[in-house]
C-alpha cells in the first residue's frame, strides 16, 4: 500500500494551486474593461440603479479588499453571488456541473471504446488495409473542427434521419444518453485519433519486443501473446495521454456545448466572461482547477494499479 | 480490484457505449406548451430591476398591467383597470380596478397597485423609472380605486401604464420574500406563472389559473429556452424542438419561409445607427457629421445587412412610432458634396475610430461597408472590435468617437423615444452622444404636455427635422424583428415595443 502513499498526498497540492489560480483570475477579470452592472441592468438602466447595485455587491471597493473578502468567504464555502443571475455562485455552478460531467464521461467512454477497437485492429497487421483505413480516419478526425462536425451530425442524424435531438440535456438517465449521443460522438471523433495513433504505435512496437517474440517461440498463440502480454504492456502511455486530454476537455467542451445547446460549464464560463460576471468566472475557474488536479490524481492511481514496477 | 478485473470492466463498459441504439425515450412533452428559442437568457423576473431584452419579454407575460395592448400595440384596452379618468388639468389619473387575483389566488387590490408603482418609481435600484418622472405619487383611495398624481400635464402617461415595468406585483409576496428572492421566484399577476427556472438553460412557465381574463390563456405553458448559437436555434426549429425562434439570421428568414414556417418580418421600433460623440473631435463639427452622413450609402448597407427586409433610415426614430416625420427623405449619397464639407471644416483627410462589438455579424458587415464607402470620400475609418461590455462602457463614459448601436422603444409615443435619442438633459445624454440643443429640449417638453392631434404632430415633426439637419446621430436602417414561428403557432407576434402582448390569446394548433 505504501506505493500509493505519495499519490494520496496529491490532494494537498490543491491548496497552493487553487490559491494561485484564484488570485490570478481575480486580478485578470477585474482588469478587463467593462462594467458588469450596466450589462445586467440593460442599456436604459438609470445611473442611480447602477450605483445602488454596485454598492450592494461591493464592486465599489478596492480590488485587493474585494479579493480579501472573497478568500474569507471561500473558506466558509461561500463563493459569492452571481452578478447576472443574482443567485449564489455555487447553485449556478452545481446546476451546470452535471451536464458537463455527463458529456465528458460519455465522450471519454466512447473515445476509449473507439480507440481500443481501432488501435487493436490496426496494430494486429501493421500496413494492412485496416491499418491504412484507421490512419485515414485519424488524419481526417484530427482535421475536423468540432463546430463543423457538430453541425454536420445535426443535419444528418437530427434533421434528416430524425434519430437524435438537436439540443438539450434530458431528464432520465436513458434520456440523457439519447440527448448527449451526438455531442459525445463529436468529442469522441475529435479525441479518438489522438489516442489511437498513440496506442497503435505502442502496440506495434511492443508486438516485436523480446518478450513477445519469446512467447511466440514457446508456441503461445498470437491472440494469447497479444491480449495477455502486448496489450496490457502498451496501455500506460495512452493512459497518461488520456489524462492530458481530459484536462484539456475540462472547460474545452464549450464548442460542443454551444453547438448542441447543452447547458454546461463551458457555456457558463464564456457567458460569464462576456457579462463580466466576476464571481462566476472565479468559481468556474476553481472548479476547472480542481478537475484538472483530480484528473492527474486519478491517472496516477491507475498507473500505479496497472504497473507493479511503478513507484511514485 | 486486480488488474485483469480492471481491464475486463473497462472492456465491458467500452462495449456498452459502442452500441449506438439507445432507445428514444417517451419524454412527456405537453402538446400545448409554447417553446421559444431565445438568443439571450433571462436574468431576473423582477420587472423593476432590468431593461434587458429577454427579461422584459418574460416579465411582460408574467405581470399584468393597468392597460394591455393589441398585438401590434396600436390599441390599448382596459386590463387590471376597468376604466380610468383624467382630471381637467391632466395631472390626476384615477383608475378603477376590476376584481382580479394573483397567481397564488390572493386578490389584487389598489394597495398592491400603489405599492408596485411607488416601488417602480422611487426605489433606488429601479432600472427604468425615467419615463415616469412626472409621476409624483400613487395612492389607494379605496380597495379598487387608485389615484396617481403627476407634477405636470403629460400626454404619453396613458401609454406608460401598459409597459412591462409597470406590471403589478403582490405587495405581501415582495415584502415576505425580499427583492432578491422575489426576482427568482415571484408570485405573478399575468397570464403565466413560474414553474421552474433552470439558470442558463430555460424558464418554464405554466398557465395562471387565476388570470383575470376568463378562459385565457389558451396555452398550458411557455418555455423560454436560451440557445445562444444562431444555427442551433434554426436546427431546433426545424427539428420541432422549439415552436418559434427569435433573432433569426437574415439570410435564413426567407428560406425558412419557403420551408413552410411563418417568417413574415414583424415591424419593430428598432433603429440601427452610427452613434457619434458630439463632445469630442471630430464630430463636434456639424460639417463633419453632415459629410460622413452624406458619404454613406444607406440603401446599400440596408440591403447588404438586412437582405432587403429592412428600410433605410431617414429620421432618428422608427417609422412605426406615432408622429414619425414622413417629410424627411433618406439622405442621398453625395461624395462631391461630402468632400467639399470636409474641406470647409479643414479636415480633408479625416480619420476616426469606429468601435464595434465583436461577434455581431450585421455590425461587422455594416462597419466594413461604411469603411469602404467613406474611403471614397477620403475618410479613413479605423474599425476596432471589442466585446459588447467594453463597447457599452466606452459609450457611457464618452471615450469613443463613433460606434454602431441600436435601440427600440417600449411605447409608440415619440416622447420616450426622442427623449432617449436627442434630449440633452436626459440621464443618458442623448443616447450618450452628448448632443444637446436647447431648442430641441424645449420643444420636447412642450410636446409632452400637448394634447394628441396636429399641434403635437407639428412639434414632433419639427424636432425630428432639427435633429436630422444637425445630424444628431447617423441613422442607418430600420430592421424588422426576426422571429420565425412554426405553422402551429397562431395569434402571436412581437409588438413593435418588444412585447408578446397577445401571448394569452395565442394557440398551438395541430
Amino acid at each position: 500500500m505504501d506505493r500509493f502513499a505519495f499519490v494520496l498526498r496529491r490532494p494537498l497540492q490543491l491548496v497552493p494551486v487553487l490559491f494561485g489560480i484564484s488570485l490570478v483570475t481575480f486580478v485578470l477579470v477585474q482588469l478587463m474593461p467593462g462594467d458588469p452592472v450596466r450589462i445586467m441592468l440593460g442599456p436604459r438602466a438609470s445611473a442611480d440603479a447602477i450605483a445602488a447595485v454596485r454598492a450592494r455587491y461591493g464592486l465599489d471597493q478596492p480590488v485587493l479588499l474585494q479579493y480579501g473578502y472573497y478568500l474569507l468567504n471561500v473558506l466558509r464555502a461561500d463563493f459569492g453571488r452571481s452578478l447576472a443571475y443574482r443567485a449564489p455562485v455555487l447553485d449556478v455552478i452545481l446546476a451546470r456541473l452535471v451536464p458537463t460531467i455527463c458529456l465528458l464521461a460519455y465522450g471519454l467512454v466512447m473515445s476509449v471504446a473507439f480507440t481500443v477497437a481501432l488501435a487493436v485492429a490496426a496494430a494486429r497487421r501493421p500496413g494492412a488495409w485496416v491499418d491504412q483505413m484507421v490512419r485515414l480516419f485519424c488524419v481526417a478526425g484530427l482535421g475536423l473542427p468540432s463546430f463543423w462536425l457538430g453541425l454536420m451530425l445535426i443535419m444528418l442524424f437530427s434533421l434528416r434521419l430524425k434519430l437524435f435531438p438537436v439540443s438539450g440535456f434530458g431528464e432520465s438517465p436513458v434520456d440523457v444518453l439519447w440527448h448527449l449521443f451526438l455531442p459525445a460522438l463529436t468529442i469522441a471523433i475529435a479525441v479518438t485519433p489522438i489516442l489511437t495513433r498513440n496506442l497503435r504505435a505502442t502496440l506495434a512496437a511492443q508486438s516485436t519486443a523480446d518478450y513477445a517474440v519469446a512467447g511466440r517461440s514457446k508456441g503461445l498463440s498470437e491472440n494469447y501473446v497479444f491480449f495477455r502480454h502486448v496489450f496490457p504492456n502498451s496501455l500506460l502511455p495512452t493512459i497518461s495521454l488520456l489524462g492530458i486530454v481530459v484536462s484539456f476537455l475540462i472547460g474545452g467542451t464549450v464548442v460542443v456545448e454551444t453547438v448542441f445547446n447543452v447547458p454546461g460549464m463551458g457555456q457558463l464560463m464564456v457567458r460569464a466572461v462576456l457579462l463580466r460576471d466576476y464571481f462566476i468566472v472565479q468559481g468556474v475557474t476553481l472548479f476547472f482547477a480542481v478537475g484538472v488536479v483530480l484528473t492527474s490524481f486519478v491517472v496516477d492511481i491507475i498507473t500505479v494499479a496497472l504497473d507493479p514496477r511503478v513507484k511514485l | 480490484m486486480r488488474r485483469r478485473q480492471f481491464l475486463q470492466t473497462a472492456a465491458s463498459v467500452a462495449a456498452l457505449s459502442a452500441s449506438p441504439l439507445v432507445g428514444r425515450s417517451a419524454r412527456a412533452q405537453s402538446k400545448n406548451v409554447l417553446r421559444i428559442g431565445m438568443e439571450a437568457e433571462v436574468l431576473t423576473l423582477d420587472p423593476i430591476k432590468t431593461v434587458y431584452g429577454p427579461d422584459i419579454l418574460i416579465q411582460g407575460i408574467m405581470f399584468a398591467r393597468l392597460m394591455r395592448a393589441s398585438g401590434d400595440r396600436k390599441q390599448l384596452f382596459p386590463a387590471l383597470a376597468e376604466s380610468h379618468q383624467i382630471s381637467d388639468d391632466g395631472k390626476t389619473y384615477t383608475f378603477k380596478l376590476r376584481a382580479a387575483k394573483f397567481s397564488d389566488g390572493s386578490p389584487i387590490t389598489a394597495e398592491d397597485v400603489a405599492f408596485s408603482y411607488t416601488r417602480m418609481r422611487f426605489q433606488k435600484d429601479s432600472a427604468y423609472a425615467g419615463p415616469f418622472t412626472a409621476l409624483e405619487k400613487t395612492e389607494a383611495a379605496d380597495d379598487n380605486t387608485v389615484v396617481m398624481h403627476l407634477n405636470k400635464k403629460f400626454t404619453p402617461f396613458v401609454q406608460l401604464v401598459e409597459i412591462w415595468n409597470s406590471g403589478i406585483v403582490p405587495k405581501a409576496n415582495v415584502q415576505k420574500l425580499g427583492d432578491d428572492q422575489f426576482g427568482q421566484a415571484p408570485v405573478s399577476s399575468g397570464p403565466f406563472r413560474l414553474v421552474d427556472w433552470r439558470k442558463g438553460d430555460r424558464v418554464v412557465l405554466e398557465r395562471n389559473p387565476h388570470f383575470y381574463r376568463e378562459g385565457l390563456p389558451y396555452l398550458d405553458g411557455v418555455e423560454m429556452i436560451y440557445v445562444p448559437d444562431d444555427n442551433t436555434r434554426v436546427s431546433m426549429l426545424r427539428a420541432g424542438e422549439v415552436d418559434m425562434i427569435m433573432a433569426t439570421p437574415f439570410q435564413l428568414i426567407k428560406q425558412l419561409g419557403a420551408e413552410g414556417f411563418q417568417a413574415t418580418p414583424e415591424s419593430a421600433s428598432v433603429i440601427n445607427e452610427l452613434l457619434i460623440n458630439h463632445a469630442a473631435e471630430p464630430f463636434n463639427d456639424v460639417r463633419v457629421r453632415q459629410a460622413v452622413s452624406m458619404g454613406i450609402d444607406r440603401k446599400a448597407i440596408t440591403d447588404a445587412v438586412t437582405l432587403g427586409l429592412g428600410q433605410p433610415a431617414s429620421s432618428l426614430m422608427a417609422p412605426v412610432l406615432n408622429y414619425f416625420n414622413t417629410d424627411l427623405p433618406v439622405p442621398v449619397r453625395d461624395v462631391a458634396k461630402a468632400k467639399e464639407l470636409l474641406a470647409q471644416a479643414g479636415k480633408p483627410n479625416l480619420s476616426f475610430d469606429l468601435l464595434i462589438s465583436a461577434g455581431i455579424a450585421s455590425d461587422e458587415r455594416t462597419a466594413v461597408l461604411m469603411q469602404s464607402q467613406l474611403a471614397e470620400v477620403g475618410v479613413t475609418v479605423n474599425i476596432s472590435k471589442v466585446d459588447s461590455t467594453q463597447e457599452w462602457t466606452s459609450l457611457v463614459d464618452g471615450t469613443y468617437q463613433a460606434t454602431l448601436n441600436w435601440w427600440y422603444n417600449e411605447t409608440l409615443d415619440p416622447d420616450n423615444a426622442l427623449r432617449w435619442a436627442v434630449w440633452g438633459p436626459g440621464e443618458n445624454k442623448s443616447y450618450y452622444t452628448r448632443y444637446n440643443n436647447d431648442k430641441v429640449n424645449a420643444l420636447l417638453e412642450q410636446a409632452a404636455s400637448e394634447p394628441e392631434g396636429d399641434g403635437r404632430k407639428a412639434l414632433y415633426y419639427e424636432i425630428q427635422k432639427m435633429a436630422y439637419e444637425e445630424v444628431a446621430q447617423i441613422g442607418l436602417f430600420y430592421p424588422p424583428f426576426r422571429n420565425v414561428y412554426s405553422p402551429r403557432v397562431q395569434g402571436l407576434r412581437l409588438n413593435p415595443g418588444y412585447q408578446f402582448s397577445t401571448m394569452d390569446e395565442t394557440k398551438l394548433v395541430g
